[in-house]
This record gives structure tokens, sequence and C-alpha cells, in this order.
């Protein structure tokens, strides 16, 4: 059963690069390849960030502290080092984890906002640290320079297809392992301990493990995602590391939904879709993005995918019952907690 | 990092004197806004990462009522009134309809109302910052005494900004209210089972932690540059006060908000490059050590 | 239809320009037409929201200055040009962003890089892998024209520069302080590349003119703080006799503001250098007399009629003084659009060519020119001026311009130094 419905994900996985490749040739546009790329660095980190939020049910302020270590990592080891690409890649990962394991260890064992809080500290340390480590980071200014791109098994990434295809591979590759997680025993038994941890511990769970273990799954998909970003700006740059770059994780996650595995990805093209269209047409950005938002936040009260799951298994409920029975749409007011998906 | 100077700071009277009193000057402005976000979490366990934008307005009204009237006395009176009622609108209008969602959910909302807010304020005062003056009651040369240096208007900030806490810690353990403003927080189905209109007081808080924010921007438009934005660190160090502090507790926001100007002011000194991180790190320590804070409940 | 709305837009025309913008977006983006008269597009990545708004209206107003007169001659050839700006937000992804959409989605031709210098190194990244034309208009970071390791043969900077500052504050304030007896100093910028790097150049050229000087201490308060409180008591502890500030915008007016009650600029020569520009004079309501600064931008220096009428011409349009933002975007595009002119076509290569090394004239050049001097395409020769202020119009009365020969001959020594030659 696990494993014909990793099979199933596998196959969709392919299609979707299969249609992310030959997307350029019918559709020939820099701006769409440029979008696929944002898209790849913002939907790897909202999908990591959901791994704690959605799933571990981990409210975290500070996963930005990710997204900057990934991206600094990446671009000084390239920078400094002059190392192939994979292996900065490897190396950031490793490093991602390490601090993973440091911070997670001391922040999942607080409890709701105190974590939230305690996350976001740890961010802005690395924040300030970017900025007073000036020799090493550039500080306020960045990293600049540009970051290089030497080719490594055929694929050179200074070529706009290839960056393309690379990061919308990754994109591709990060979903599909963070589903497999997700879907996993342990992605079960976080779901458990989210929503109720002392049933989780009365059955022999040790749940500041499985924590820990999804802060750290979490910060190296984040790093990635900071990897990806860094290519694209060619260079590093301390609001990589700010508060702001969480808020903006978090605002994709809660307009595309926590409750579907896709939500977060929605989320992400939704954001960076209004942002660009907004940026284009006015100069009033705030004041527009934030009635959309208001409007969303008020109206729908939750993302949009968990609106449209909602909606999908209230028509399948009513279809079975009796048709005349009201529909099963949850008053607003009360809270909707859906256990897994 | 420069200890030998902080070394020589701590060891000199007029030094001490001098940073203390600093310390204090930016403590105090920060607790009108650092209470008003404790109380609001403490009540209504809602995030209210709005607030600086509370602190703004109060600053551009202070601006406006000063600019027409030429009184800096009604202005701040206007001022907090005026943001007092914005509170109350923001609470009735907005935030009530997210209260039980989830704390994302509620950053959210707070985060459109901030860009909503910094854009109409730009259209409505301009984008270039702007600088009110020193009303010219303050215009007088600075104290000295101890070998310390203070400025009449800081003295005067000081002072009341006392007082206002002090009735502030009164009203929330001596009076009826604010027992029930307490009871609210510890157990808001009980309190309203008792026939109180629990409504009400999250709507009061909220007029309360409005009036608190627009007397901050008012007390602040003389010596800060008024513009667009200028709500975001303000409303940044009043988190971390309130987690320092104790979440819900006047007397944590009053020693945060000092031990926040302390760190600046003698920071600065020992260590001019990180007082940033400075802050974020003394906020990591409590967590750790006491995630309630200095003044608050375990829960 | 749309041209005509978007060259003469203004800041509040926000849905206008919207509309119009819309309309180029769907009407041009598909079909692409090679007519002869299409317009020739300019993208501008800028700050419009946030702190930082003011970067982008007055850069904007500073450009539009240019592209009226050119657009109202006849363009090139019946070509217009058509500005288009967008928000950064003032963060450096978002301007990489937009600077690569403005290419290759609206079909822009030149970049105007209006932003701060973090956006400007990313937007110099984008224009080194596009291979556009790009005018950095802002940015007063040194490394990025002068480090031959950035080096990118399309960008140019039409700003003033950290080291020319530097230089001439040095030079400047080294004579005060010879006849003064000024040795003890002290300094007070903001801490970030931009406040560190000129506050280390400027203590060093001091130096260099005046050995005996000695730095007591620095404080430096964050990009942005609102409070100036701590920074003021440590100075005053210090007791310096002179102080150095390169403090700049909203947080100068606030630390001007808090000084005053502290009595401080009474205790010490002040040499605030970005005090003088017209946001800042304008809008300190006690404007302390004496305060030492260079010319951000006065309309009174260079005293010529040509600035004179520039300052003039632009209040007259905009409702608001020009700044330093405002001269810099007008003088980027003046070398853009006389390139141009010069090469008859906006092809990159050969746009570049006919701007390097270009000598134009110009209302805020020291002898009514200046010069994008051709080995690190920056520009030179434009007017540096020190003076005191008064809290009245004029600001500051007499302003002594500083020798570019200096500046020319300690810039070469900085660079050797820098290993940028």
């Amino acid at each position: 059963m696990m494993k014909s419905s990793f099979l199933r994900d596998c196959l969709i996985a392919l299609a979707a690069f299969a249609i992310l490749a030959v997307l350029p040739f019918v559709y020939p546009s820099r701006g769409m390849s440029d979008f696929v790329i944002r898209l790849a660095a913002f939907g790897i980190f909202a999908t990591s960030l959901n791994l704690l939020v959605g799933y571990a049910g981990l409210e975290s302020f500070g996963h930005g502290l990710f997204f900057g270590l990934g991206a600094y990592t990446f671009a000084l080891t390239m920078q400094k080092l002059g190392t192939s690409i994979p292996v900065a890649f490897a190396l950031t990962i490793l490093l991602s984890v390490v601090v993973a394991c440091v911070v997670g260890a001391i922040c999942v064992r607080l409890k709701e906002i105190y974590f939230a809080f305690l996350t976001l500290a740890f961010q802005m340390l690395l924040h300030s640290l970017i900025i007073a480590w000036t020799p090493l980071t550039g500080g306020d200014q960045g990293l600049t320079g540009g970051v290089p791109r030497p080719p490594f098994l055929g694929i050179r990434l200074d070529q706009p297809y290839h960056l393309y295809l690379f990061c919308g591979g990754l994109l591709v590759l990060c979903l599909l392992l963070m589903r497999h997680i997700v879907q996993s025993p342990f992605g079960y038994t976080l779901r458990m301990i989210r929503d109720n941890p002392a049933r989780a511990t009365f059955l022999g769970v040790q749940v500041w493990r499985m924590r820990l273990a999804a802060f750290v799954i979490a910060g190296a998909f984040g790093s990635i995602g900071g990897m990806v970003m860094s290519l694209f700006v060619s260079g590093a740059f301390p609001d990589f590391a700010y508060w702001t770059i969480s808020g903006e994780a978090i605002f994709m996650i809660m307009l595309g939904g926590t409750t579907v595995f896709f939500g977060p990805l929605a989320g992400a093209i939704m954001l960076l879709m209004l942002n660009d269209a907004v940026t284009k047409l006015t100069e009033h950005y705030g004041l527009v993005l934030g009635i959309i938002i208001l409007m969303f936040a008020l109206g729908l009260r939750k993302g949009f995918m968990d609106y449209l799951a909602e909606w999908w298994r209230g028509r399948q409920m009513s279809s079975v019952a009796a048709p005349a029975a009201t529909q099963a749409r949850p008053l607003p007011a009360q809270p909707v907690k859906v256990a897994g998906e | 990092m420069d200890l030998p100077a902080l070394g020589n700071c701590v060891t000199s009277l007029s030094c001490i004197i001098t940073q203390s009193t600093s310390g204090l000057i930016i403590g105090m402005l920060l607790f009108l806004v650092a209470a008003g976000v404790s109380l609001i979490f403490g009540v209504l366990k809602v995030v209210n990462f709005a607030h600086g934008s509370f602190y703004m307005l109060g600053a551009y009204l202070t601006l406006t009522v000063y600019g027409v009237t030429g009184s800096f006395l009604l202005a701040v009176v206007a001022a907090a009134i005026g943001v007092g009622l914005f509170g109350l609108l923001f609470e009735r209008l907005i935030i009530s309809r997210v209260y039980g969602s989830q704390v994302l959910m509620q950053l959210l909302v707070c985060y459109g109302v901030i860009l909503i807010l910094d854009d109409l304020v730009k259209i409505i005062w301009g984008a270039e910052f702007r600088s009110l003056g020193m009303p010219d009651v303050f215009l007088k040369p600075p104290f000295l005494f101890g070998g310390g240096v203070v400025p009449v208007y800081y003295l005067f900030l000081i002072v009341l900004t006392l007082i206002i806490a002090v009735l502030l810690g009164l009203a929330i353990t001596k009076t009826r209210l604010g027992k029930i403003v307490r009871a609210v927080a510890v157990n808001p189905g009980m309190v309203s089972a008792l026939g109180i209109n629990t409504g009400l007081v999250y709507a009061g808080v909220f007029l309360l932690g409005g009036m608190l924010a627009g007397l901050a921007g008012a007390l602040a438009a003389p010596v800060r540059s008024i513009v667009s934005g200028m709500g975001l660190s303000v409303v940044v160090e009043s988190f971390i006060v309130t987690v320092i502090g104790g979440m819900g507790s006047v007397a944590g926001a009053l020693v945060g908000s000092l031990l926040i100007g302390l760190v600046r002011s003698f920071g600065t000194i020992g260590f001019p490059l990180f007082t940033e991180g400075l802050m974020f790190l003394l906020m990591a320590v409590v967590l750790v050590l006491k995630p309630s804070g200095l003044f608050g409940r375990e829960t | 239809m749309s041209k005509g709305s978007d060259t003469r837009r203004h800041r509040r025309d926000f849905i206008k320009t919207g509309a119009a913008l819309t309309a180029t977006a769907v009407a041009g983006f598909p079909f692409v037409s090679r007519a002869q008269n299409k317009p020739i597009k300019i993208g501008m990545p800028t700050i419009q929201s946030g702190r930082a708004a003011m970067v982008g209206s007055s850069s904007r107003n500073g450009c539009m200055m240019e592209i009226e007169k050119f657009n109202a001659a006849g363009g090139l050839n019946g070509r217009m040009i058509e500005l288009i700006a967008r928000d950064t937000k003032g963060k450096p992804e978002e301007a990489a962003r937009l600077s690569r959409e403005l290419v290759n989605s609206d079909g822009c031709e030149i970049l105007f890089d209006s932003e701060s210098s973090a956006g400007a190194f990313a937007i110099h990244e984008v224009a080194k892998d596009l291979g556009v034309v790009v005018m950095h208009m802002n940015t007063e970071t040194s490394s990025l024209t002068a480090d031959p390791k950035l080096r990118v043969p399309t960008a140019f900077r039409a700003s003033r520069q950290g080291i020319h500052d530097s230089i001439a504050a040095g030079s400047y304030a080294a004579k005060i302080a010879k006849d003064k007896g000024l040795k003890k100093w002290i300094s007070c910028s903001p801490d970030y590349a931009y406040g560190r790097d000129s506050t280390a150049l400027f203590l060093e050229y001091l130096k260099h003119f005046y050995p005996e000087v000695e730095v007591v201490g620095e404080v430096w308060p964050k990009l942005y703080q609102p409070d100036y409180t701590d920074a003021l008591t440590k100075i005053l502890q210090i007791k310096p006799q002179a102080m150095y500030s390169c403090l700049w915008g909203g947080d100068l007016t606030a630390f001007v503001d808090q000084s005053t009650i502290y009595n401080l600029f009474t205790q010490m020569e002040s040499f605030t250098i970005n005090v003088a520009d017209y946001t800042i004079l304008t809008a300190i309501k006690n404007l302390p007399k004496g305060l030492h600064s260079s010319n951000r931008y006065l309309s009174t220096f260079p005293k010529s009629e040509a600035n004179a009428k520039w300052a003039a011409d632009y209040r007259a349009k905009f409702n608001e003084y020009p700044i330093t933002w405002s001269w810099e975007n007008a003088t980027g595009t003046k070398f853009i659009l006389e390139g141009i002119k010069k090469a008859g076509t906006t092809e990159a290569k050969k746009l570049a060519d006919a701007i390097r090394g270009m000598k134009i004239e110009s209302p805020f050049g020291v002898d009514g020119t200046v010069t994008m001097r051709e080995e690190d395409q920056t520009l030179v020769n434009y007017a540096i001026g020190w003076g005191q202020t008064i809290p009245k119009d004029p600001f500051m009365p007499d302003v002594t311009a500083v020798d570019w020969k200096v500046i020319y001959e300690l810039e070469t020594a900085w660079k050797k130094k820098n290993n940028y030659t």
C-alpha cells in the first residue's frame, strides 16, 4: 500500500518534471522561467515550514534562519572554496542539519508561542551575526561579486535553460521527498503528536525526539530554498535571514493552506503572482496587497487549499447523505482541525 | 567588542548616571507600547503585530493636531484618544473575527493591516520623513546632576510614564475592572458564565492598548523622525520586552523595557556593533531558563 | 495612449499610470512590434515603499526632468523614451527579479538602478547576466565601480562616490581643525556598510591632512534607529572637540532634534556631512547654526544660473525641493540620452561605447560639465563643496568648493592601496 502510493508519487513527479522541461519550448519566456526558479526557492521553503506548522504543530517564526543559512553557506562555499556545486550543496545541507540539531534541541522543548519566539530569536542572532561579521559576509551590503556556476555532470548553470531546469527539478524532487516523509509512519507520528501529545507519550513515543527530527528535516529543506535563491540572485543578502523572510513563508502557507500537502506550494504561487502583478500595476503595493490579504484572511479564515478540500469533502458527504441535509460548511467561528489529510 | 570601555564606564559615577538615564528614557517610551502588546497578549492571546502601527498613527496625529492648534498638550490628548478609538475599531471590525484561529492567521491579518496603514500614511502625509520640532515649553537647557545630563523634555517623559505605569499597575491589581480583566485572561469561559460580557473586556483592552501606543507615538514625535514604517522596530522590541517580562504582566513590561533600555545604553559602549544581537540573546536566554518570562505565571 | 500619460506621470496619478501600464503590458507583450517608432523603454527598479520611499519619488522626478526634454525634442528619430518604475520595497532579491522582469518581459532596453547599495549590487549582477546597459544612480559605495573584479562593460555610475566625498570631507575638516586646534574627534555614524566605510575613509584623510588628530571614541547607532539617547550620552561622556557623522535622512533629523535638547552642538564642532540636502534642511524645525556639511544638493552651489534655474523648474514641476537623488538621476539620465543620440541606437555595446568617457554639460559640474570617466565608468568632476548651516533659507550661504585635483591624487593612491588597478 505504502510502496504503491510512493511509486504513484514518483510517476507524478516524473510527469511534472517532463512538463517543466518542455514548457520553455511551448512558451518561451524568460519571465516564466524566472518565476519557476523563484517558485522553487519559495515553494521548497514554504513546504518545509509546513512540515513544522501543519504536521508537527510547531509554529515557527524563525524558519528563515535556514533560508539565510542556506543562501550564505552555499554562496560562500562557492566563492571562497571554489568547490563544485554538488559539494557546496552537500556541505550546506550538512551545516544546516548541524545547526538545526543544536537550535532544535533548545527550541522544541518549549510550548507554542514560546517556541515561536525562541526560533525568532535564533534567526535574528544569525542576522546580527551576518551584519556584524562584515569581512566574511559583506555585512549589510550583502555577499557581492556573484556566485560562480561551474559546470558539473554536463549541467551548465550559467545557461538560463539549465538553471531553470535544475531549479525546477529540485522543486519536484524536494516536494517528492517531503511528501514521502509526511506519508511515512514518522509523518503520522508527527500528526498524532500535534493532535494529542499526551496520548503519544502514553503510547511510548518520545515526543521531544520526534519534534527535533521534524525540526532538523524542515531545516535541511529550508536551506535548499535558500540555495536556490542564492543561485537566482547570484549572491546572498542579510534580508534572507531577516524575520520578514519567515513572515513571507508564513503568509504563503496561511494563504495556501496548512492541512493539504500542496497548500504551501499553492500559497507560494499565489503570493508570488500577487506580488508580481501588484508591483506591476501600482506603486501602492502595501495598500492593495493588504486589502487582498484581509479579504482572504477574514473571508475564508483558512488557506485556499484547505477551503477547497473542505468544500470537496462537504460535497462528497452531502452526496452520500440525504441531499436535503444542510451543506457541511463549518461555522466560521469554530476552529477547524482536520487530522491528516 | 570594547570591554575596557565598558569597564571604564561602570567604574565612573557620571557615566553610570548618564547611561542609566539614557536607558530609562529609551525604556519608558518602549514601555508604553510594550504594555499594550503584553496586555493584549495576556488577555486575548493575540499577538498584535499591528501595535507598532498604532504608535505610528499616534505620531502622525500629533503632527497634524500640533500643526493646526499649536498646542502640544492638545495634540498628545488627541493622539491618545484617536488611536485608542482606532484600536477599538481594529478589535471590533478585524481582529475579533480571527479569535480562536491559529496564531499565524492572526499574524497574517495584522500584517495586512500594517501594509495598509503604512501606505495610507504615505498617501495622506507624504513619503518624506517629518519632524515635529521641540515645543517651546521644553526648550530649556538640560539639567545636570552627579556629572550626568538630562534634558527637560526627557525628565517630563520619564515622570509622566512612571505615573502611567503605576496607575496602570494599580488599576490591574486593585480595581474590580482589573480583576475582571485578569480573570478573563485565565478563564474567559468561566467569566462569561458569570454574566460578564467578555467581548466588552476584549474591546476595552484594545482601547487601552491603543491609547498607550498613541501616547507613546505622541511623546516620541518631538524627538524622533516621523515616517511611514516607523512602527516596525518598536513592535519588534515590544515583543522582546513582552517575552522577557512575561506576557500579560504590567510590571514585567516595565522591567523588560528598562532592561532593554539598559542593554541598549550600556551595550553601545561595550558591544557597539552587536547591540541588536544582544537583545535577542537576552530574549533567548530568558526563554530557555524561564519561558513564561520574569514576571509571568507558569502555565 | 500609454506613451503620453506615462511620460508625464505624476506620483499621485497612480491609477492612471497603472491603467496605462496594464495597457502597454497587455498590448505590447505578446506581439512585439518592430515598428520604427516604438518607444524606448527604460526599466527603473527603485524603492517606493517603506522608510526609504523618498528614494523612489525623487529619483523618478530627477529622471523625468531630462526625459521630457528629450521626448519634446522628438526623441530618437521619433522613438520616445518611456520610463517604467517598479517598487523593489528595498529588497535586493526583488531588485534582481524586477530588473530581469523589466528586461525579459516588459522589453526594457536599458536599466536605471535607483536602489540602495545592496540592491545596486544585485542589479549589477543582472546587467552582467543579461548584457544590458545599466546606470547606477544612487549608490555611493566606491567598490562597485572601483574594483576591477566587479566591472561590467555596460554598467555605469552617475552618483557621488564615497571615496570622493571622504577625501573632500577630510581636506575641509582638517583645515578647520588646524585653525581651531580640534584634536580630539569622535564619530557617530550608522552601523552599516556606508556608515563604516565613509567614517573609516574620512578619519584616514583627516589624519592625512592633520596628523595630530586623535580619535577618542566612536558610536554606531543602527540604521533607522529611532532613539539616539544612548549614542548622545556616550558622546557627552567622552567630551570630544569635534564630531563626524554620516547619518542621513530621517535618522539624521531625529539625531539633530535629539542632540539639540542635549545642547550637544554648542559643546563641539559638528561635521554632519549629510545635512545640506533640502529634505533635511526643511524638515528640521530648529536647525542649529554652524553645522558643517557637504552639499548633498543645494540650488546655490555651484552658484550658477543653470543650477538655480534647474532647481526652480524642478520645484515648479513637482512642488517639492530637489535633493541629492534628484540631481544624480537627472545626470545619469542625461548621460544615457546623450549616449543614445551619439550612438544613434539603443544597442547595448554601442551605447556603452558612446557613454564611456563622455563629457556633458551639467548644472552640477565644477565648471559646468561632468565626465563619465573612461577607466572605471564612474562620474567625476561633479561639484563638491563644504560650508556651515544657518537656520533659514539659503541654509548654507557660503560654500567652499573642494579641488578635484586633490581628490584625483588621493583616489589614485587609494586604488593602488586596495589593488584596484
